[in-house]
């Protein structure tokens, strides 16, 4: 059933002119980190209430989306569902490119970044920043693992791609417990924030996947068979159907309590309400939906795509909503009295990022663009053609 | 010579393997030292009585400026504050408002050492939370972790003027910085800039000293009137005390 793998041609216009605008990108965030080092962190729009801003969303994000890359090889090789197995090695070549991109942003973001090595000199056991370097670069190098024996140690693939299943879980639940452990902060600081990133993780992973794979495989005139995006498709319901249940879920024990009825109602109502409502509800969850179960939106490649560029844009904004809203809501330092001060105690904090962040952030996923372009030119990651196991049908379609 | 793309894979995974691997090697090799000569037969700590406490009293907050070279940079949501004045209030408006001075609590349990991926906040033998800054990456994730707003990242560059205290470092951009309870002057048995500033102003509401001495004024106060911490709920084990709160 499989193809054999090659690497892209590489050779149009149109390649090459992707190339140069993400290598560009990459100059402008490069640009714009200097900027940062030589005039401090008063050139952002970060402040003393919203500490990590825009470049932390495009950072958090990618970290998330990289796990999630995971997602075909783990179907393939702990799951066993064959029409993935094609896309092992572009799926742990993506995570990684994403990872990549994720940290330089985050690194870059840094306040005294020339001491990034420090990081990894003194560490502290109990921060999950340093667990989570340990997680990062461990992931790197099993991702890097699960790849070579892709390419040429297949007998073992599936227990280093399984172990691969196992650290990715980790990872992006170390991720979310950056937040989720926060006891002061009542937006995100919840057992079930780490969850939460896990389950998005496997729809923006998914998501970003079909995006990749269908831009891919056409502008490469590849065949992508249907029914193999239509595969995905069902995956990428589930999983947003995942995400949704813990949002539910965390919501409705929160308003079962009464000392949480404040903050949910500013979550609801408050100055972040739109984007908790159209960007987490709508463009996370019920618009990609409402597409992939449409009859015939559902039923057609360029439907899953749109509704993927969506959760895609969704991701980005629960990651922004845990973020910003949940910096900006003030801390209740005394429960059941009003505050105020000249530090702004009380309030919910302003935060107008500049455009020194989102550069600083494109810049990341540029870097992230750049690799993957590049690895596909020179690896074979890519099967020439993706088709679907011979007498293969779907359980079911919308 | 030219290398084909397994071994280039290869090189590229082993490197991978030395850059991440390397540096911990070195922290197996030489764990850090003991941070400071303080003693733990001190556990300093405060307790402020805010019937004594004015709002319209700022003297704690310029001393401390003052002192520490704290800069304001005229913006509020970037302004460094060590200690702040706070005026709190029911939501029923039925008593009247209270003010207060809120600093770093220097808990017990403080979540900022406890995120802090580089030790750069750590808890001193006498139990005073500081920030080396020069350990300190400003990654700000403690300023996320802490429930008191007590920590401000320093965003701008600061200098020093005619006015700067010499025996006091200017603040440090891109580093995250907070009260250190005057250090300086606490290890020369003197008391923090706050404190001296409150009893000039003939206040007196504001108290600092060794829990640990049982003859101490705090301690003896701290046993004989009620206290009490802000959000003593979280378990952080504040050494920030306030009476008539």
């Amino acid at each position: 059933m499989l193809s054999n793998f090659t690497a892209i041609e590489g050779r149009s216009f149109g390649y090459w002119k992707l190339v140069t605008f993400f290598a560009v990108l990459i100059l402008m965030g490069a640009g714009a980190f200097v900027a940062v080092e030589i005039h401090g962190h008063g050139i952002t729009g970060m402040n003393n209430k919203i500490a990590w801003g825009v470049p932390h969303v495009f950072a958090i994000s990618m970290l998330v989306m990289a796990s999630g890359a995971l997602n075909l090889g783990s179907m393939s090789t702990v799951f066993a569902v064959k029409q993935f197995k094609q896309f092992g090695r572009f799926s742990a070549f993506l995570a990684i490119a994403l990872l990549i991109g994720g940290l330089a942003v985050l690194m870059l973001d840094l306040g005294r970044p020339d001491r990034l090595l420090l990081t990894m000199m003194h560490m502290n056991f109990t921060s999950m920043f340093t667990l989570n370097v340990f997680l990062y670069s461990g992931f790197i190098i099993i991702c890097f693992l699960y790849l070579w024996s892709m390419f040429e140690y297949q007998q073992y693939t599936k227990v280093i791609g399984s172990a691969a299943f196992m650290w990715r879980v980790i990872l992006t639940t170390g991720t979310g417990s950056i937040f989720g452990v926060l006891h002061a902060r009542e937006v995100f600081h919840s057992a079930l924030t780490a969850p939460t990133f896990v389950a998005l993780s496997l729809s923006s992973g998914t998501a970003i996947s079909i995006i990749l794979l269908v831009t891919t495989f056409k502008h490469t005139k590849r065949r992508l068979d249907d029914i193999v995006v239509f595969g995905l498709r069902n995956a990428l319901i589930f999983f947003t159907l995942l995400v949704a249940y813990l949002l539910v879920v965390e919501k409705f024990t929160k308003f079962y309590s009464p000392a949480f009825y404040d903050v949910q109602n500013w979550i609801l109502t408050g100055p972040y309400s739109w984007l908790y409502l159209l960007g987490v509800w709508g463009a996370a969850i019920l618009i990609p939906l409402g597409i992939l179960f449409h009859p015939s939106r559902g039923n057609s490649v360029k439907g899953v795509l749109w509704a993927s560029i969506s959760a895609v844009i969704g991701t980005f904004a629960l990651v922004a909503h845990i973020l910003l809203a949940g910096q900006a809501y003030p801390l209740n330092m005394f429960p059941g009295y009003e505050v105020s001060s000249v530090f702004l105690d009380g309030v919910t904090a302003t935060y107008t990022p500049t455009s020194v962040e989102y550069i600083l952030g494109f810049g990341g996923i540029a870097v992230a663009g750049i690799i993957y372009l590049l690895g596909i030119k020179f690896f074979r990651m890519l099967p020439d053609k993706a088709v679907a196991p011979e007498g293969y049908e779907l359980p079911w379609n919308p | 010579m030219t290398m084909d793309r397994r071994t280039v894979l290869g090189l590229g995974g082993v490197a991978t393997a030395g850059v991440v691997l390397a540096p911990g090697m070195t922290l197996i090799a030489a764990p850090p030292p003991d941070k400071t000569e303080a003693s733990s037969d001190q556990r300093w700590a405060m307790l402020i009585d805010v019937n004594k406490c004015d709002s319209n009293c700022t003297a704690c907050t310029k001393a401390c400026r003052q002192e520490n070279n704290v800069p304001l940079f005229g913006d509020p949501n970037r302004d460094i504050h060590w200690i702040r004045k706070l005026e709190i209030r029911d939501k029923e408006h039925r008593r009247p408002s209270v003010s207060l001075p809120v600093m770093c609590n220097h808990c017990e349990n403080p979540p900022c050492a406890h995120v802090c991926p580089t030790q750069a906040t750590f808890i001193r033998k006498d139990g005073i939370v500081l920030v080396d800054k020069h350990r300190c990456i400003g990654c700000r994730y403690c300023m996320l972790a802490c429930p008191y707003k007590a920590r401000s990242l320093v965003y701008h560059e600061t200098s020093r003027n005619e006015d700067s205290n010499p025996e006091v470092p200017i603040r440090a951009k891109g580093v995250v910085e907070k009260c250190n309870f005057c250090v300086h002057l606490v290890d020369d048995g003197k008391q923090p800039a706050c404190v001296q500033a409150c009893r000039n102003e003939g206040k007196h509401a504001m108290i600092f000293g060794d829990l640990n001495d049982p003859q101490s004024e705090i301690s003896v106060k701290i046993r004989t009137v009620k206290t009490q911490t802000i959000r003593a709920d979280l378990g952080l084990k504040p050494h920030v005390h306030y009476e008539g709160l």
